[in-house]
């Protein structure tokens, strides 16, 4: 293979791309997954018909709120 | 065999393609493994990208050729653009060659749902994507296991700098659901759906076109219409083939790059 001499170029990471998005996605599917799922488990436990709701709004706000920490703040 | 199916059943009213498209009767059978025309395009797939590579890399020439340009070429791409500026120039050499195979395994078993008679993309088939996932799941927790130790990659992973306390209660448990399972879960999803739905839209218009044509009458006139839209999906499909190809591997490379930067 022929040797690209590009390596020498200082390269940083890019600021936000198509993959970034993607992986945004992933976090508040994942928050609302957890905190929904724990709401939907109390309201299992307990006989109560709210607790999946509140779940999945904190899960979603705790989601853009993680995004802001690893994303948002450089 | 779908043809046949279907002539068989005129003047039953037409049948839409769905989830059993998907079955392919078995081919023959191997020491007791039934394989399908799904096996055979793996295998074909693997050997068309083996023999791309060899053959483009096998001279070797300081001035290369028309062949060895394009192997370069498509090489490069990935080199830079999803391993190189993606991981850093540090650390992504070790990863090319996993993003490279990534890259083109998906590539060309995607784009086989569009060539004539091969027609079927591999991917449709949720055990293949569920598969690369789990491998690229493998990589970039073991590379970050091994570049930081178990203990420091989850922490450095569960606990971003710079939040008050009480509020990782909320946080880690999102962090850890999706290192350990949206990530592999989604990348496998986005590439199966994306696959599945695409053979499944082109279906519906190419046979409903064949339906139209053989109900005569009205419909037979319009059919044409029903193949045009078939073609300019097909064209439509190529452009998502090479997208998801694109996804999947980035998404990958941002996973490890995510695994070593990790602070401690």
């Amino acid at each position: 293979m022929v040797r690209v001499p590009m390596d020498q170029q200082p390269s940083s990471r890019p600021p936000a791309g198509p993959g970034d998005a993607y992986v945004i996605i992933a976090y508040l599917l994942s928050g609302m997954v957890v905190w929904g799922g724990a709401g939907w488990l109390l309201d299992h436990w307990l006989d109560t018909g709210f607790f999946t709701v509140i779940g999945l709004v904190i899960g979603a706000a705790a989601s853009v709120y993680l995004v802001y920490v690893r994303y948002g703040r450089q | 065999m779908r043809t046949l199916a279907l002539l068989s059943t005129e003047g039953e009213g037409f049948n839409p393609p769905g989830a059993e498209d998907f079955e392919l009767p078995p081919l023959f059978t191997i020491a007791g493994f039934e394989v399908t025309k799904v096996t055979l395009l793996v295998f074909l797939s693997v050997v068309l990208i083996g023999a791309f590579f060899y053959l483009a890399a096998r001279r070797g020439a300081l001035v290369p050729g028309r062949l060895q340009f394009a192997g370069e070429g498509a090489y490069s791409f990935v080199r830079n653009q999803l391993g190189r500026d993606v991981i850093g120039s540090e650390d992504f050499k070790k990863f090319v060659p996993f993003l490279v195979t990534l890259f083109f395994f998906i590539l060309v078993n995607n784009v086989f749902g569009i060539v004539p008679f091969l027609q079927f993309p591999t991917m449709s088939h949720i055990g293949y994507p569920a598969a690369l996932a789990a491998i690229s799941f493998f990589v970039y927790n073991t590379v970050g296991i091994r570049r930081h130790g178990f203990v420091n990659y989850f922490k450095a992973a569960m606990f971003p700098p710079g939040v008050p306390k009480p509020v990782y209660v909320i946080l880690s448990p999102i962090e850890l659901m999706t290192i350990l399972f949206t990530r592999p879960l989604t990348l496998a999803m986005r590439l199966f759906a994306n696959m599945f739905a695409g053979h499944l839209l082109l279906l519906v218009f190419i046979l409903g076109g064949e339906y139209m044509l053989h109900s005569g009458g009205f419909a037979a006139i319009l059919s044409p219409f029903a193949f045009g839209f078939g073609i300019v999906l097909t064209f439509f499909e190529l452009l998502v083939q090479v997208l998801q190809a694109y996804i999947f591997t980035l998404l990958s490379s941002l996973y490890i790059a995510g695994a070593l930067a990790e602070e401690h």
